[in-house]
């Protein structure tokens, strides 16, 4: 293929393959495990992939002023062990997270250390392999791993998120190595996210969300949808997450299936848990979420977990077996990042 | 064999900008105050406004607040505080 001679990027000359993933390293230019290093060759080639002239401009964040291009998101997503088809959906990601609604500099450098969450829905699962089944959430599949990966190396290597520069994360998560899923939609007897947020069914979407850590919400032998929802309406009111952000719910097979059985709909299931997850103002002020002192009443003034039902997302992942959902809340504690999708482009 | 990588940083992007006029005292001048909206961030501006209008004869203040502290301020609130005001002081509280 005709390289197009239009790469700027400084270029670095080392021995071989070893010392140039040794070069990532020391430069600080890895999330701390080896990277693919980025040749002209395949970082042409990814942008082949994508249709991107290398100088294409895909967002610009305002805050630290910088502007990436088409060609930073190939050299990240080479280097994170992307496949070139790969390119649409880390692009459509990058995209998504520079609306303004997202908050990007603000979600990558918190001390609240959130992670992007990244969601892919549509057709574009089955076509790249993303796995939406069984370690949904865990490693194992080259697609979800490595577009979540290339994500968190843009924010470290294009925005600055490095840990202790930019990045104060008091702890951070691990979901800042990846944190990408795909929707079960096979075992969704709803809609998937992505028409309930307005796309056609046969569009793939990324759906990109500032988020903490998922939450384990286990009921093996609840098998009624009330056991469910009370045990995940307790997680998502626990007092250490709880806020007035949004939620995503990723809800396993087989809970989905009982939720179904006795007649839930993903509507009533909102509905539920946002009546569910609340505190008092009590709870709230002696937990050190709300200032000042208890104050007569307070014991009977009720918050609710995010604005509203639709705060809460519901997306239905992971492997056929085994009562294990899980709750993932937002970095934002108020309406300073807000869930974000778009199409990828065919 | 050696091989050619290629370096996956950006830099920020350089912006010239001309540092204001500074004033030789407040008196008589108006303050403006800008909150970054995080919690004592307002207590900090309150400590700074006790101290500056003991020690000038202050005209007037202004106190604005961001909506969002993760976010810049948006035009109309920098084109106003630009307008209306002599000297801003701004506090990043948490």
């Amino acid at each position: 293929m005709n390289l197009p001679a239009k790469l700027t990027a400084a270029e670095l000359w080392v021995d071989g393959w070893a010392e140039g993933v040794d070069e990532y390293f020391e430069r600080g230019w890895s999330d701390g495990l080896p990277v693919v290093p980025a040749t002209e060759e395949a970082v042409c080639r990814f942008l082949e992939a994508a249709g991107h002239e290398p100088s294409d401009v895909i967002i610009t964040e305002p805050v630290r002023r910088r502007t990436i291009t088409a060609e930073k998101v190939a050299i990240n997503a080479v280097l994170a062990g992307c496949r070139p088809e790969y390119m649409h959906v880390v692009l459509t990601a990058l995209r998504a997270m520079g609306d303004p609604a997202f908050t990007l500099h603000g979600a990558i450098t918190s001390t609240g250390g959130s992670a992007t969450l990244v969601v892919v829905n549509g057709p574009i699962r089955q076509r790249l392999g993303f796995n939406s089944g069984t370690n949904v959430l865990g490693p194992g599949a080259r697609a979800n791993a490595t577009v979540g990966r290339a994500i968190r190396l843009i924010t470290l290597n294009c925005l600055g998120a490095q840990p202790g520069v930019l990045d104060k994360s008091t702890q951070g998560h691990p979901g800042k190595y990846s944190y990408c899923i795909a929707e079960n939609e096979d075992e969704n007897p709803w809609q998937p996210l992505h028409v309930e947020r307005g796309f056609p069914p046969e569009t793939s979407t990324v759906t990109v969300f500032a988020a903490e850590a998922p939450h384990n919400v286990l009921t093996h032998y609840g098998e009624t949808a009330d056991a469910i929802l009370l045990t995940l309406a307790d997680t998502m009111a626990s007092l250490g997450s709880f806020s007035g952000g949004q939620s995503f719910v990723v809800l396993a097979p087989e809970h989905v299936k009982i939720l179904a059985r006795d007649g839930w709909t993903k509507p009533r299931i909102k509905a539920e848990l946002y009546a569910r997850a609340r505190r008092t103002r009590a709870d709230l002020k002696r937990a050190g979420k709300l200032a000042g002192a208890v104050e007569p009443g307070d014991d009977s003034a009720w918050v609710h977990r995010g604005n509203d039902p639709e705060d809460i997302h519901i997306v239905v992942a992971g492997g056929g077996a085994g009562g294990h959902s899980a709750f993932i809340p937002s970095w934002s504690r108020y309406r300073n990042s807000l869930a974000v999708t778009r199409e990828i482009p065919s | 064999m050696r091989i050619k990588i290629l370096d996956p940083t950006i830099a920020a992007e350089r912006a010239d900008s001309v540092v204001a006029k500074r004033v030789a005292d407040l008196d008589g001048k108006i303050l403006g105050l800008l909150s970054n909206s995080k919690v004592n961030g307002d207590h900090l501006l309150d400590l700074v406004h006790q101290r500056l209008v003991a020690r000038y004869r202050i005209e007037g203040v202004v106190r604005m607040t961001k909506t969002s502290a993760s976010r810049v301020a948006d035009g109309a609130m920098l084109d106003a505080l630009a307008r209306d005001c002599d000297v801003v002081v701004t506090a990043i509280g948490d």
